[in-house]
C-alpha cells in the first residue's frame, strides 16, 4: 500500500502552477459527490485538482490572543476584562487570551467571550479594564479605556479545537426538557438535534489526514488562516478528528465569526472554516466523494449524564438532513445547530478563491497523526456514593395500604419519604408526610390515590455531587434509591448528604 | 385566528370568556393570559373564521372587551440569522421550517410558546409585542 500522504494523481506544485494560470478544475464537495455519482470515481478523480469543504458552527474551544500595547505609566496586568468579560493574564504584561466560552461577570451568559471577538471583528469600541501587579518596571495599579481591532498590535484567532470531522447527534428520553451544548431537547424523543456539514465537513472529506496537516492553508473565519496541529481530543481511529488553527483577526469578517448563546447552557463562538483537498491520490479522491448517505453517526441519548451516554441508534447524515429521523418506529424532527447554508456558502467562497487565483495550496510540513486516543479522565480521590451515605432499611408500603397505617409509619420511623413497593420490592410510587397531610385535609383513604407515581431516583453508584443537583432541580428532599431492576435498595435524603459534609469538616 | 383581548378594570373579574364560550360553542384556546388587579388581557386563538368568527368578537365586544387582532407572532431578524436550525426542531408544534436557505414561521400553528426565542443562539428571534397590530 502506498504511503500516507502519497502524491501519485498530481502534486502541490502542479496544483498550484494550474491555479496560477487559471486553469484549476475546482469543485466543492457537494458538486464532487454529484460528479462522481453521475460519471465515476475515476474520472472525477482525473479531472478534478481541488474540492473545497466548509463547516459551520458553534466551536466552544476557540479565542484569540491579545497584545494591547503599552500604557504611559505602564501596566504589568495580571487580570484584565474585556467589555466585563475576564480574558486570561498569565502571560506577559499587556497580552492576553480571550476564550469564546469566557462569561460576562455582569451580563453572565448573555454576553461572553465569542460577543467579544465578534464585537472585534465588527471595528466596535471594546472597553477593557486592567488590574496591575506594581512593579519597579510596571509602576501602574489599574487601567480603564477602550480599544478597537485596529488599535490593538495583535489579535490572533488561536483555536484549540475545530471543526470535529462529524458529531454525534442528541435526543431526550427523559420527561424534562433539557438544555445542552447541542440546543433544547424536548422530553420523550420529542426532537433530535445535530451539529456538522455532513459530506462538506473538512476533515470526512480527507478522512484518513492524507492532505491536512501543520501548515495547511485554509479559509478560517472569513479570512485565510492555518492549520496547526491536530485539534485537543482529536481522535481519528474513530473518525472524531479535530484540529487546531490560527488566523489573523484582522482579516477576519464577522459573518464568519458569530458570538453565541446556547439557552441555559453558556456562551461559545460559531467559526467557519473551510479547507481545500487537493486530489493528489485515490484514496483522497474516494474519501472526498463520500456522499452524505454513507457518513454516519450515532444519535445519543443526553436523558442520561454521564460521559458514556446510550446510543439510541446509528444514523446517516443524510437521514439527519431530511429533517426527518425515525425513533423507535416514530418519526422524530431533526434540525442541526450549525449552518449548511453557510457551510455551502465558505465551501462556494474558498473555490472562488483558488478560480481566481487569489488562494494557493500549501503542502503540509508534517501530517496530523491517526492514530491518537481519546482517553477519559479518571477520578482518583475518593468520591462518596449513593450507596455510602443511603440509609438501607427501607421502610416501604404496598399500594393498597391506607393512608393511616403509613402516617403510623411515618410517626413511629421519624421518616418523611414511604416508598411504595409491589411484591417483589419494584418501586411503584412514592408518599411524603407532606402527602398524607394533603389525604387527610382531602379525606382520601387509599395511597393509591395519593402517591407520586413518577419517581425521582437514585442508583447506589452515583456520586453524591450529582445527586444533590437532582434533590435541588427538582425541589425535593429525599428520594428512593433502586437498582438494575428497579427494586428499592435505600433512601437516601438531604440530611444523610448534611451529614456527610459535616463529617468531612470535622475529619 | 389570534387576538388579544383587554379586560377594563370594571369587568376584570367577570368570566366573559367562559360565557362567550359557552354562549357561542367555539373552543377558544388561552395562549397567553396577563391579570392585574386593575387590567386583564389575554391572547386567544379563535379556531373559526367568517361569520361564525364576527359573532365571537361580538359576544366579546358587547360585554365591553376591547379585542384587537395580533399580527405575526415572532419576528425574524434575517440579518443575524444563520440559518442553522436550532429554533427548528425544538418547536412542539412544527411551526418553523428551514427549506433550502429560507426559515419560514406558519403563524397559524404558533402557540407563542418562545421555545425558539430561547432556542436561537444569535437572538435573531423575538416575541412580538402581543396586539401591536
Amino acid at each position: 500500500m502506498e504511503e500516507r500522504g502519497a502524491e501519485t494523481l498530481r502534486t502541490y506544485e502542479q496544483i498550484n502552477e494550474k491555479i496560477k494560470r487559471g486553469e484549476a478544475v475546482v469543485m466543492t464537495a457537494d458538486e464532487f459527490v454529484e460528479y462522481t455519482k453521475q460519471y465515476g470515481l475515476e474520472k472525477a478523480a482525473k479531472e478534478v485538482d481541488v474540492v473545497t469543504t466548509g463547516t459551520f458552527g458553534a466551536m466552544c474551544s476557540s479565542g484569540v490572543f491579545l497584545n494591547f500595547g503599552h500604557s504611559e505609566p505602564p501596566i504589568k496586568m495580571w487580570k484584565c476584562w474585556l467589555n466585563d468579560v475576564p480574558a486570561y493574564k498569565g502571560l506577559a504584561a499587556v497580552d492576553a487570551y480571550l476564550g469564546a466560552t469566557a462569561i460576562s461577570e455582569t451580563r453572565g451568559i448573555e454576553y461572553g467571550g465569542g460577543h467579544v471577538i465578534e464585537d472585534l471583528v465588527s471595528g466596535k469600541e471594546i472597553e477593557l479594564r486592567g488590574e496591575g501587579w506594581p512593579t519597579d518596571c510596571y509602576p501602574r495599579q489599574y487601567i480603564e479605556t477602550t480599544i478597537t481591532l485596529d488599535e490593538i498590535n495583535q489579535a490572533v484567532l488561536v483555536n484549540p479545537r475545530n471543526a470535529y470531522q462529524r458529531y454525534a447527534a442528541a435526543t431526550n428520553s427523559t420527561d424534562r426538557i433539557l438544555y445542552t451544548y447541542l440546543g433544547t431537547l424536548l422530553p420523550r424523543y420529542g426532537n433530535v438535534m445535530y451539529s456538522g456539514s455532513g459530506q462538506l465537513s473538512p476533515l470526512y472529506k480527507d478522512r484518513y489526514f492524507e492532505t491536512i496537516g501543520i501548515g495547511t492553508r485554509i479559509f478560517l473565519g472569513g479570512g485565510i488562516g492555518y492549520v496547526i496541529g491536530e485539534g485537543t481530543q482529536h481522535n481519528p481511529k474513530a473518525f472524531f478528528g479535530t484540529l487546531m488553527v490560527r488566523g489573523d483577526l484582522k482579516q477576519m469578517s464577522p459573518r464568519y465569526l458569530r458570538g453565541a448563546t446556547i439557552h441555559n447552557y453558556g456562551v461559545t463562538l460559531y467559526v467557519g472554516v473551510g479547507i481545500p483537498i487537493p486530489i493528489i491520490n485515490m484514496r483522497v479522491a474516494e474519501t472526498a466523494s463520500t456522499p452524505d448517505e454513507e457518513i454516519y453517526t450515532e444519535i445519543l441519548d443526553y436523558g442520561v449524564p454521564s460521559r458514556s451516554r446510550p446510543v439510541v441508534r446509528r444514523v446517516s447524515y443524510a437521514e439527519l438532513k431530511s429533517g426527518k429521523v425515525e425513533i423507535e418506529g416514530r418519526e422524530v424532527v431533526a434540525s442541526a445547530i450549525s449552518s449548511l447554508t453557510y457551510a455551502r456558502e465558505i465551501a462556494e467562497k474558498l473555490k472562488q478563491w483558488i478560480l481566481k487565483g487569489e488562494f494557493f495550496l500549501s503542502r503540509p510540513a508534517q501530517l496530523l497523526p491517526d492514530k491518537t486516543e481519546f482517553k477519559p479522565l479518571e477520578v482518583k480521590r475518593y468520591e462518596p456514593r449513593v450507596r455510602d451515605v443511603m440509609t438501607r432499611s427501607i421502610i416501604s408500603a404496598r399500594p393498597a395500604d391506607d393512608v393511616k397505617t403509613v402516617a403510623n409509619l411515618i410517626v413511629k420511623h421519624g421518616i418523611d419519604h414511604v416508598p411504595i413497593v409491589d411484591d417483589e420490592g419494584k418501586l411503584m410510587g412514592i408518599v411524603t408526610s407532606w402527602d398524607l397531610a394533603k389525604a387527610v385535609a382531602e379525606e382520601k383513604r387509599s395511597l393509591n390515590e395519593i402517591m407520586t407515581r413518577r419517581v425521582i431516583v437514585a442508583k447506589p453508584d452515583e456520586p453524591i455531587d450529582v445527586v444533590a443537583r437532582r434533590l435541588t432541580q427538582y425541589r425535593i428532599s429525599g428520594m428512593p434509591v433502586v437498582d438494575e431492576s428497579f427494586k428499592v435498595v435505600g433512601i437516601i435524603t438531604t440530611d444523610d448528604i448534611a451529614k456527610l459534609i459535616k463529617g468531612r469538616s470535622s475529619g | 385566528m389570534k387576538f388579544k383581548i383587554i379586560y377594563s378594570h370594571e369587568i376584570v373579574e367577570s368570566p366573559i370568556l367562559s360565557t362567550v364560550i359557552l354562549e357561542t360553542g367555539v373552543p377558544i384556546n388561552i395562549l397567553e393570559a396577563k391579570i392585574t388587579p386593575s387590567q386583564g388581557e389575554m391572547i386567544i386563538d379563535v379556531p373559526v373564521s367568517g361569520e361564525e368568527l364576527a359573532r365571537v368578537l361580538e359576544a366579546f365586544r358587547k360585554r365591553g372587551i376591547e379585542v384587537r387582532e395580533v399580527g405575526p407572532a415572532i419576528e425574524i431578524n434575517r440579518d443575524k440569522c444563520i440559518l442553522c436550525g436550532a429554533c427548528v426542531s425544538p418547536c412542539p408544534t412544527g411551526a418553523i421550517k428551514l427549506t433550502g436557505d429560507e426559515l419560514k414561521i406558519e403563524d397559524k400553528l404558533c402557540i407563542r410558546c418562545r421555545a425558539c426565542v430561547y432556542a436561537c443562539p444569535v437572538k435573531a428571534l423575538t416575541i412580538t409585542s402581543e396586539g401591536s397590530s
